[in-house]
């Protein structure tokens, strides 16, 4: 089966419409992250907090919930419903609070009518070490990529690549946090996945690219990037489509722990195919636009 | 040539081979995370007091025997206990039954004590009670030894102990004891009066041993001689030190799993990793035909080095972690879709069946080769530099990319050409 022949979109004329797009994505989701507050924009793995997840005997709600905990002298806390039974919640508290939650729990629903099913504690040093940890790794990534990308390639390759690796994480926690779902160590790993699949598939357009320029002469580069991505359509689809049905599996059938990970996994593939066209070979060519250059690869 | 290739397919087996054997029996091989079967895992970190001359190193060293003791005592099946750092130690208690019970155990503060023995179990044993021994024996296992009547009051506790050190007296090891000067006040009148008698140090209400009071002590200085090697020797001084712990011990990091949390969610994110799986699986083979089928033989090698390499190394498989080899499987067919694309390009070309293959396996090496060193080096870094479960991710994206290289490049290759020579192909269907 052969379902893509040789095409020959304008990708790269649609490219100021790319630039606009990802723009209002990210500025949208800076301003709902703004909004939320660290409770609700991070897990406790990077804030510090307990987490307690109950069942109840009965059924109730979020509002319930938060109502019971709200004179339990704990301060603030998040609620979190699972399932649609109403019976399973998670909630997410400052640190060496759980012990009066617990309490409020057994207050309002008895001893016998909810059980602890699981629970977590980050002690604010900790999780301080973990954040600048994860900073410190994702950055000499960063290098490493760069400095590999500009021995291959050419510098300008490696510097747009990871401008869009950057865009792709921006666009993906922008999408989280429309959805409400918080940052945690889960959600870093599935940064990290993104960077890894996103740089692929950048380099396999960069590849087609350096090897279009080495067979012409030609420098009508916007013509040339058109007919590289063109050229790899097909891989970019099919690789695609694979990823995306193990993502949609785990995304609409694996559960709620893989619900957060899956989410933004599906949405940062998406993105990081874009991103490879309309951020980084894109601005490779605005790059020359403002000012030229002769590529040799 | 032929025999090259007959090589090749040898290697292949015996590559499988080998990986096979580091999974099976899959039971006892792969480790299950704390998300798939329950338990606990704690993470404290170990503060020096001020006044405290000690290094920080040592301290979490005897923290570390305080809570080996305990959790040996929590009979679970498999535990981790390590330090990490200077002053952290990890406790991985999977399986616990009761988690919460577990946690509060390992949370408390270690109690040394020094108790008196009765030896003569008849009579009047008012005041007595029986306390557990346990040991480690000869091969490190642990062993209940027969229980020990001890006074239930305590005569002295580990705040009267300063340090404890091996020695040697007369090339045997010994244990010595330095008591502060309250302690060395209690151990006088108490030795004084119980010359003969033997006096139990207990650690966490076990019996670690109890030597018999020779003479009176009147200088805190005392010395424990037995038929010690000299590992029992430190193990006991480490007991001792523990009790005299100068530090504390405080929570930085703990997560429980209840056992019910994980059944449901473990059965969810199987299924779904399965049936995406078998999607990518079936849609490579109906879209690559016969190529497709190599492309799925070549991504399930690629999985099964990826769980041998984890479990060889005890890696543990968390539930996120079965995610991303599913996900692994959808990335894996990526170089094979570079390879079959690029043959597809020279077919319509008109090139020879050979020409199709080789060209398409050149053309794609180099695209193959630089995205994958590019994601080696993203995964090194977060091997080397990131912390924790950003570590394991890092190793997990190496392997999995390098494995990757193999499979989908070398071992398809090695097929192909086996096939290409071994019978006659006309044309080429992709």
């Amino acid at each position: 089966m052969d379902l893509i022949k040789k095409t020959n979109f304008n990708f790269l004329g649609n490219r100021m419409r790319g630039y606009l797009f990802s723009f209002i994505v990210i500025a949208a989701g800076v301003v709902v992250f703004l909004g939320r507050g660290p409770m609700n924009n991070f897990g406790v793995d990077f804030i510090g907090g307990d987490i307690l997840h109950i069942t109840l005997g009965t059924s109730t709600d979020v509002a319930d919930i938060r109502a019971t905990l709200a004179g339990s002298g704990a301060g603030e806390v998040t609620v979190q419903s699972l399932g649609t039974a109403g019976r399973e919640f998670i909630i997410k508290s400052k640190p060496d609070t759980s012990a009066l939650l617990r309490a409020a729990l057994e207050k309002a629903y008895g001893a016998q009518g909810f059980e602890v099913v699981g629970s977590s504690t980050v002690a604010p040093a900790m999780s301080g070490t973990l954040r600048k940890k994860s900073i410190r790794a994702f950055i000499f990534g960063v290098i490493g990529i760069l400095l590999y990308l500009s021995f291959r390639f050419e510098f300008r390759f490696a510097v747009t690549a990871v401008v869009a690796l950057i865009h792709d994480i921006l666009f993906t926690a922008a999408v989280l946090a429309f959805f409400g779902r918080q940052i945690d160590a889960s959600v870093i790993a599935g940064f990290l996945t993104i960077v890894g699949y996103s740089v692929n598939d950048k380099v396999v357009i960069f590849d087609r690219i350096r090897e279009n320029l080495k067979n012409s002469r030609s420098s009508d580069y916007l013509a040339l990037f058109n007919q590289s991505i063109n050229d790899v359509l097909g891989r970019t689809l099919l690789t695609g489509v694979a990823v995306m049905a193990v993502l949609l599996c785990l995304f609409l059938m694996g559960g709620e722990p893989l619900h957060s990970l899956s989410l933004c996994l599906l949405s940062g593939f998406i993105v990081g195919t874009y991103s490879s066209i309309f951020v980084a070979t894109a601005l490779l060519l605005d790059w020359h636009r403002v000012s030229p250059h002769r590529f040799k690869l | 040539m032929r025999n090259r290739q007959t090589i090749g397919m040898l290697l292949i087996a015996a590559g499988i081979g080998m990986c096979v054997w580091a999974i099976y029996p899959p039971g006892e091989k792969i480790k299950r995370g704390l998300d798939l079967q329950g338990g606990v895992h704690v993470v404290l970190e170990v503060q020096k007091a001020t006044d405290e001359a000690h290094t920080l190193t040592d301290l979490t060293d005897r923290a570390l025997e305080v809570i080996r003791n305990r959790v040996d005592a929590l009979r679970v099946s498999e535990p981790i206990i390590q330090r990490e750092g200077d002053n952290f130690i990890i406790v991985d208690l999977p399986g616990a039954k009761d988690p919460e019970k577990a946690l509060e155990i390992i949370g408390k503060t270690a109690l040394l004590e020094f108790r008196l023995v009765k030896d003569d179990t008849s009579g009047d044993t008012s005041g007595y009670e029986f306390l557990p021994t346990r040991e480690r024996d000869e091969r490190g296992i642990l062993r209940d030894g027969p229980p020990l009547l001890v006074k239930k009051e305590p005569e002295l506790t580990g705040a009267g102990l300063r340090d404890a050190y091996v020695g040697y007296d007369a090339a045997k090891p010994v244990v010595n004891l330095e008591l502060n000067r309250e302690g060395a006040r209690i151990f006088d009148e108490v030795t004084g009066r119980n010359v003969g008698r033997r006096l139990a140090i207990v650690l966490d209400g076990v019996v670690k041993s109890a030597p018999v009071i020779r003479t009176r002590i009147p200088d805190g200085k005392a010395q424990i001689s037995g038929h010690f090697t000299v590992e029992e020797a430190k193990e006991l001084a480490l007991v001792l030190r523990a009790g005299a712990l100068p530090a504390e011990v405080k929570l930085a990091y703990k997560e429980v799993v209840g056992p019910t949390l994980g059944k449901s969610y473990v059965e969810a994110g199987l299924r779904a990793s399965l049936i995406g799986g078998a999607i990518v699986f079936a849609m490579m083979a109906v879209y690559y035909l016969w190529f497709g089928l190599l492309a799925d033989f070549a991504m399930a090698f690629n999985i099964l080095i990826l769980i041998a390499v984890f479990s060889v190394i005890k890696g543990v498989f968390t539930l996120p972690g079965i995610a991303g080899i599913a996900l692994a499987a959808g990335m894996a067919v990526d170089a094979n879709i570079l390879i079959f694309e690029r043959m597809r390009e020279e077919k319509r070309a008109g090139k020879s069946v050979r020409g199709i293959v080789d060209a398409g396996y050149h053309r794609a090496w180099s695209a193959i080769i630089d995205s994958n060193i590019t994601t080696v080096i993203a995964g090194f870094a977060l091997f080397m530099f990131g912390e924790g479960p950003i570590k394991g991710f890092g190793l997990t994206l190496c392997i999995g990319n390098i494995a990757n290289l193999i499979t989908a490049v070398f071992v398809t290759k090695v097929i192909v050409d086996w096939v290409l020579s071994n019978w006659r192909v006309e044309t080429i269907r992709i």
